[in-house]
């Protein structure tokens, strides 16, 4: 018997899935991708300390390593639920990895596979092969088949000198019986062509704000290097346009609480990268809440940021750079910056689902019915912060027990 | 030292019950300045209209030639994140200000309240019917159609010439009140002498519809509203040759539809009609982006409808013979272009001239 179903294994999927454990709960955790480590794990630094990802993710994954009464599944997803609190039949489909525990990671197989797919860890800047590892602090450590790129040329089954590759592994379903279940889903990011004013698909050098973030990173794909898209040259001007799509009527009505910070932290990616480049943030209302308001005085001080009061409206390119358009609402004049990038800092939509005991809000976040032992952890339930969302789902963990022992 | 700034609730209520009722949601973002194609660099519009609107500052509002710079495309409505519906706002500033211009301010008050219209139609219905009464014209009139036997020129010209004066003595005060408040904000440059130049080539700008045909949105409005300007504009020339057949050649209407004035009465007629249906539909079109438009924008609408067809159905009618119908449709006509003309300054109609100024300041202060 499992007690507690975790269904998202990124930071709040993870913590609840430990701390849950770490008290005597067996525990299940589900990812639909296949490595954990979620949204967090793309990023290139957390804001307020600006340490990378795998500070707080390396001990988590050691965490769940250590302790068997964690069980997790990679590419698995969950088609229904049936039951109550306390009694809970959950079935899961598990997609084929087409990759066995036999596989060391060598890359043999990708080196001999002949097709190319768009790296979706990388938001689309790169291409892998159809047989890839995820990234390269992927967990678990190994290789995966992309069913829908791969073309089944057997390449890559005669490259392995494992034997670890099985192109006709076939998807399994399982049924599991839990106490209670965390909905850890998460995010993704808002789709920004939606917007259509802010040029982004229609000009290169307009990128979103996740992409900044493996631009930025080491194990990116351009190990970490800042350039545009377009060139590949550095970009000398950068602007950030916040609430891309954010507290808007037309696309998400709600703040996602984390994008200003987001901006101010990829600031300094900018900042530290180029030294001779000057950052331009755009903005309704700077919002850096309790501790974190050092970090946007910190930013702030720099005197090659320049934080506009009032919302890019308007984006056109022109010749080889960009004209970022918004009201100077300080000043009660417009105001054109002619820029080298331009960076959306679009906002955080919950991961949406089709399981009907899930009850959400207008926006679509995940609420609580009480008494069903049906929790939501982190931003499946509402935009945050990292560091919130691992106290959200700490607290989740208690809450999920709860449903166990009553059940 | 920063002025202080005083709120008045009351102006804040106004606006929201005339058609500004999103006004409280706006959250000062911007995004209206930057995606209306017809707002300047300096101290674009309607992003410092939603703030001073919000905090009731009727004297800035009331001065500010921006809002008549506005030509209400909607497109800073249809990228307004927040609903705040800045073109509808500013579409109610502008009734607070035609009835803050206008002379007695309870007509504007009337004018832009539906309690009212019973008692707005009412007035030129009696008062035309007393003076059919008095004149011993208060029947169909026998024989064949012709509308001078129910009102005679001269009566029509006793009724509608002081009713046009009276509307012109109204403008023009609110006129001077309004360039007096505007003046000053024009740092010198709106000189006596170089305001008639600007006015012609005002003038050429509105016929053209250069700034109307910037709008992205509701691109149609454009064309919708050149119907409706040329159909009046025509209908005027038609009024002019009227007076000119009467007076200089001595003939008297009903002139064969192939006489030049009628030629042009009925192209006017047809081009007033045609634009403003376009208005309509255009309206319905674009209302989830742009807007609907308030009673005030409606109440003009609706004039404008009973003027022209009761305009063309009374001809119609009178071509067919049909007395009985002919009659009271021509003196409906009568009523509506009364209703048009009285209550001009306090109707949406005072946009012509106030707009107009407007652009001429615009011109002069290198704000177009």
């Amino acid at each position: 018997m499992q007690d507690i179903l975790i269904i998202g294994g990124g930071i709040s999927g993870i913590t609840t899935a430990v701390e849950a454990a770490e008290t005597g709960y067996n525990v299940t955790l589900l990812e639909k991708n296949p490595y954990l480590g979620g949204r967090v794990i793309q990023m290139n630094r957390y804001f307020p300390k600006l340490c990378p990802p795998y500070c707080g993710m390396e001990i988590n994954l050691k965490r769940i390593r250590t302790n068997n009464k964690i069980k997790h599944y990679t590419l698995t997803e969950v088609q229904n639920i049936t039951g109550n609190e306390g009694n809970y039949e959950v079935t899961l489909k598990i997609n084929p990895r087409k990759v066995t525990e036999k596989c060391t990671a060598c890359g043999e197989c990708s080196a001999s596979c002949p097709i190319e797919r768009k790296d979706d860890f990388n938001l689309g800047l790169n291409t892998t092969k159809a047989v890839y590892l995820p990234h390269e602090l992927a967990f678990p450590y190994r290789f995966v088949v992309d069913t829908k790129a791969c073309i089944k040329c057997g390449a890559c089954v005669e490259a392995c000198k494992y034997g670890a590759i099985d192109l006709n592994m076939q998807a399994e379903t399982i049924k599991l019986k839990v106490g209670s279940i965390v909905m850890a889903t998460g995010w993704q990011p808002y789709d920004a062509s939606k917007i259509d004013n802010l040029g982004f698909g229609k000009y290169k050098d307009v990128i979103t704000n996740m992409m900044m973030e493996r631009l930025a990173a080491p194990n990116g794909p351009t190990q970490g290097k800042i350039i545009r898209p377009s060139d590949q040259k550095e970009p000398k001007k950068v602007a950030f346009v916040q609430c891309a799509g954010s507290r808007d009527e037309n696309h998400l009505p709600y703040c996602s609480a984390v994008c200003c910070l987001a901006s101010l932290k990829q600031i300094t990616y900018v900042r530290e990268n180029i030294p001779d480049s000057e950052a331009f943030m755009f903005y309704i209302d700077v919002r850096t809440p309790g501790k974190y308001e050092e970090f946007y005085t910190k930013v702030k001080g720099d005197e090659r940021v320049h934080l506009i009061k009032g919302k890019v409206a308007s984006i056109e390119q022109d010749g080889d750079s960009l004209t970022v358009e918004a009201e100077d609402i300080l000043s009660g004049n417009k105001l054109r910056v002619v820029v080298d990038m331009v960076v959306l800092a679009c906002g955080m939509q919950p991961t949406n689902g089709t399981l009907n005991n899930i009850s959400r809000d207008q926006n679509g976040f995940i609420s609580q019915v009480q008494g069903n032992g049906i929790y939501a952890a982190g931003v499946a339930r509402k935009p945050a912060d990292v560091s919130s969302s691992v106290q959200d789902a700490t607290g989740c963990a208690l809450k999920a027990i709860q449903s166990v022992v009553r059940g | 030292m920063a002025d202080i700034i005083k709120p008045d609730l009351s102006v804040v209520k106004q606006i929201i019950s005339s058609g500004g009722e999103s006004l409280k949601k706006c959250y000062q973002c911007a995004t209206c300045s930057v995606v209306c194609k017809l707002s300047p660099d300096d101290s674009p519009f309607p992003r410092k209209e939603m703030i001073n609107a919000q905090w009731g500052l009727k004297d800035k509002l009331v001065s500010d030639p921006d809002i008549w710079l506005c030509h209400q495309c909607g497109d800073c409505t249809a990228y307004c994140p927040r609903g705040a519906k800045p073109g509808e706002v500013i579409g109610a500033i502008r009734k607070m200000t035609i009835g803050h211009y206008a002379f007695p301010e309870f007509l504007a008050t009337m004018v832009g309240n539906i309690k009212y219209l019973p008692l707005l139609i009412a007035f030129p219905v009696l008062f035309l019917l007393a003076v059919l009464g008095a004149t011993g014209h208060l029947h169909i009139p026998e024989g064949e159609i012709v509308f001078g036997h129910l009102m005679p020129h001269t009566i029509i010209d006793a009724v509608f010439v002081p009713v046009f004066m009276f509307a012109a003595i109204v403008f023009a005060g609110g006129v001077l009140r309004f360039w007096k408040n505007i003046h000053g904000q024009c740092n010198g440059k709106c000189s006596f002498a170089s305001i008639i130049p600007a006015l012609i080539s005002v003038k050429l700008e509105i016929l053209a519809h250069n700034r109307f045909r910037k709008c992205e949105v509701n691109k149609g409005r454009a064309i919708a509203h050149m119907g409706v300007l040329y159909g009046f504009i025509g209908l005027a020339i038609t009024t002019a040759l009227a007076v000119f057949y009467l007076y200089i050649l001595d003939r008297h209407s009903p002139y064969p539809l192939n006489s030049p004035l009628k030629i042009i009465g009925n192209i006017s007629a047809i081009a007033l009609l045609v634009g403003i249906t376009l208005m309509v539909i255009n309206r319905f079109k674009v209302k989830a982006q742009a807007g609907i438009g308030s009673y005030f924008d409606w109440l003009f609408i609706w004039v404008i409808y009973t003027v022209v067809l009761s305009g063309i159905l009374s001809e119609v009618t009178r071509l067919l013979g049909i007395a009985m119908i002919a009659y009271p449709i021509y003196f409906l006509h009568l009523v509506s272009v009364f209703f048009l003309f009285f209550y001009a300054p306090y109707s949406k109609l005072a946009h012509m001239v106030y707009r107009t100024i407007a652009m001429v300041y615009a011109r002069k202060a290198g704000r177009d």
